[in-house]
């Protein structure tokens, strides 16, 4: 998978994640995931089909999603309840809104799947025939990772 | 979204969400995200806006509009929203109220979607993430005219 593809990404989602949370973001070191691999517990997606195709996940473990969810309501969030999913999913929206903007701008044409939440313990991804890209950003809620796999469309 | 404008002023002054005689704007908010409308109803509301309605698709957005009208001053209305996009929701609520004022909420990227929906005749528009003062600047500048 060519880098191109996952910078917009990075850096929509430092910008996106400096503004909501009103902190301090760190970028972890990218690395690249060919198998299988684990889900930390709460994960957001997002599709893309057009010129390129795959798929964005935003991966956090659940008290990650809490703090977050809390930090950008300004109130206290203790279950992953209707609220906090309708967060974690506009954080992705707008991460991945503007990331789409960049990669338009670069050429790309394609169109984006409204995201969905994914919960639970002991769950991993699979990429067939695509390998996943993954940059680790440190929040001061905890890690989300980055994880990004898309290719183009033969 | 916490920030330090979230915090009452103690200078006395007429909120934004007011006429000068101290009646409430009424404002309608579409959005099909939970988060979104409770974010932009927080804002309004302290500032004094009086939020009448919410909806959470594009035809919802306008029944609601048409059960409000005329007690209704506002609309916020997404532009991506399941049953009934905001751009048709827009369209819509003009061909029943040609002035109705209604302002867009967009992710970046749909520069297309937004000129589009200008030309329809939404007033303004806000691209998320969603900041206080250009929320509270672009309405009341809306408002205004």
């Amino acid at each position: 998978m060519r880098v191109e593809y996952i910078n917009p990404f990075v850096e929509s989602a430092f910008n996106v994640m400096k503004e909501v949370l009103l902190a301090d973001v760190k970028r972890g070191e990218l690395y690249l995931k060919s198998t299988s691999m684990p889900v930390m517990g709460v994960a957001a997606i997002v599709g893309l089909a057009g010129d390129v195709e795959g798929r964005v996940l935003f991966d956090m473990d659940r008290p990650t999603a809490l703090k977050i969810a809390s930090a950008m309501n300004g109130e206290e969030i203790t279950t992953m309840d209707d609220l906090a999913k309708a967060t974690i999913t506009e954080l992705a929206n707008m991460i991945t809104a503007q990331a789409v903007t960049k990669l338009h701008e670069l050429g790309f044409r394609f169109d984006l799947t409204p995201p969905a939440i994914f919960t639970g313990d002991n769950m991993e991804v699979s990429n067939q025939d695509v390998e996943a890209l993954i940059v680790p950003m440190e929040t001061p809620q905890g890690k989300v990772e980055i994880n990004v796999a898309i290719r183009e469309r033969a | 979204m916490k920030t330090k404008e979230d915090f009452p002023s103690i200078n006395e002054r007429v909120p934004e969400g007011q006429r000068p005689d101290g009646v409430p704007f009424r404002v309608l908010v579409v959005d099909d995200s939970m988060f979104v409308a409770k974010q932009i109803t927080q804002i309004l509301t302290s500032e004094g806006y009086d939020v009448v309605g919410q909806a959470a698709d594009g035809l919802q957005g306008l029944e609601r509009y048409k059960e409000l009208y005329p007690n209704v001053d506002l609309v916020t209305m997404d532009i991506t929203m399941p049953n009934m996009d905001g751009l048709t929701a827009l369209s819509k609520i003009i061909e029943f109220d040609k002035n109705a004022r209604v302002i867009m909420i967009s992710a970046l990227g749909k520069q297309d979607l937004v000129k589009q929906a200008l030309l329809t005749g939404a007033k303004n528009y806000i691209v998320k993430p969603l900041d206080r003062k250009k929320v509270l600047e672009r309405i009341s500048h809306v408002l205004s005219k």
